[in-house]
């Protein structure tokens, strides 16, 4: 008997996300391990323009390479600000690749000094705005109601550090995967 | 009272209009501006307003084209000045150009992220106060 699609998604998940591992590169260097890291490397393009393993994370991808697009000379906003800097594209798309699967896509903004800015805006009186910039090191900031905040955290390009999820799932966003329709 | 070329007080009253002229589809939703679109610029650690509210709105869309030195216009958000205060921020008349004021007073520090947090924390009080204007509408 067939097994059901989601569970076929699921092991494939697994399968992606050890191919993924090898595809970022290791420290091996025989041939066999070099041969198969490029294996891996296409593989994992394959995959990350299949909609069916991706949906979601490859649409929200290519629109930040969009935004990065329009933001691409000095004074994009028609002030002072600085094109987004490439490093900060990288670390924004990391960033989205380890968001877990049931945190909501965030949408996406250019800072006048060249950062991203993720945002999960829940309502006006709910949101989360985190900056991702040329460094490793992420700076955020929340309005909950009454209660407002600041904090930096540390990004090691694999796991969203938990006080950045915690800080998502506070303003309730948690599960909600249809916030950027809202 | 100190008056400026626009004919403008040289001081801004807390209940007076300030529009934030938004260039850029990723700077506001259907919501609401994002706090981005407050951020000050890296040049002069300002964020630059204008002082004028939605009405009359022709008059507001002219004063935007010339702030934006002709960038496609997508839309405005306009506050209060006092929201300015409550950011902790400072709401200075700064003309040339008539009705330009500034957002001064932005956090400026050794730790650039600790820097940017500080100032995002200031940016959501203005976005989330502002009412959002979008052309054609």
């Amino acid at each position: 008997m067939p097994e059901p699609v989601s569970t076929t998604i699921g092991i494939c998940w697994l399968g992606y996300s050890a191919l993924h591992g090898y595809a970022r590169g290791g420290s091996a260097v025989s041939t066999e391990a070099a041969a198969v890291r490029e294996a891996a490397s296409k593989v994992v393009e394959f995959a990350e323009r299949s909609q069916v393993l991706f949906g979601e994370k490859s649409v929200a991808i290519s629109q930040l390479w969009t935004l990065a697009n329009d933001c691409d000379e000095q004074g994009w906003d028609g002030y002072d600000a600085s094109a987004i800097n490439q490093a900060a594209l990288f670390t924004a798309e990391q960033f989205l690749r380890a968001l877990p699967h049931d945190i909501p896509i965030p949408e996406f903004a250019a800072e006048p000094d060249g950062s991203i800015s993720l945002d999960w805006i829940v309502s006006r009186n709910r949101l989360f705005s985190l900056s991702v910039g040329a460094n490793n090191r992420l700076a955020y900031a929340w309005l909950d109601g009454a209660d407002r905040g600041h904090a930096v955290a540390r990004f090691d390009g694999n796991n969203v550090p938990a006080r950045v999820l915690e800080g998502i799932k506070e303003i309730g966003v948690y599960g909600n995967a249809s916030l950027r329709a809202a | 009272m100190e008056m400026l070329p626009s004919g403008l007080p040289n001081l801004i009253d807390s209940e007076e209009d300030l529009a934030r002229f938004l260039t850029q589809g990723g700077h506001y939703n259907a919501q609401m501006a994002k706090p981005a679109a407050f951020l000050p610029s890296l040049k002069d650690h300002e964020t630059s307003v204008s002082r004028h509210g939605f009405e009359p709105l022709e008059r507001l869309w002219i004063i935007g084209r010339d702030a934006t030195n002709g960038r496609n216009l997508h839309g405005v958000a306009v506050f209060k000045a006092r929201t300015v205060g409550t950011a902790q921020l400072e709401a200075v008349a700064d003309e040339p150009p008539h009705r330009h004021a500034a957002i001064r007073g932005w956090p400026w520090l050794d730790d650039p992220e600790l820097q940017k947090a500080q100032q995002k924390e200031r940016a959501i009080v203005l976005a989330v106060a502002s009412k959002l204007l979008l052309r054609g509408n």
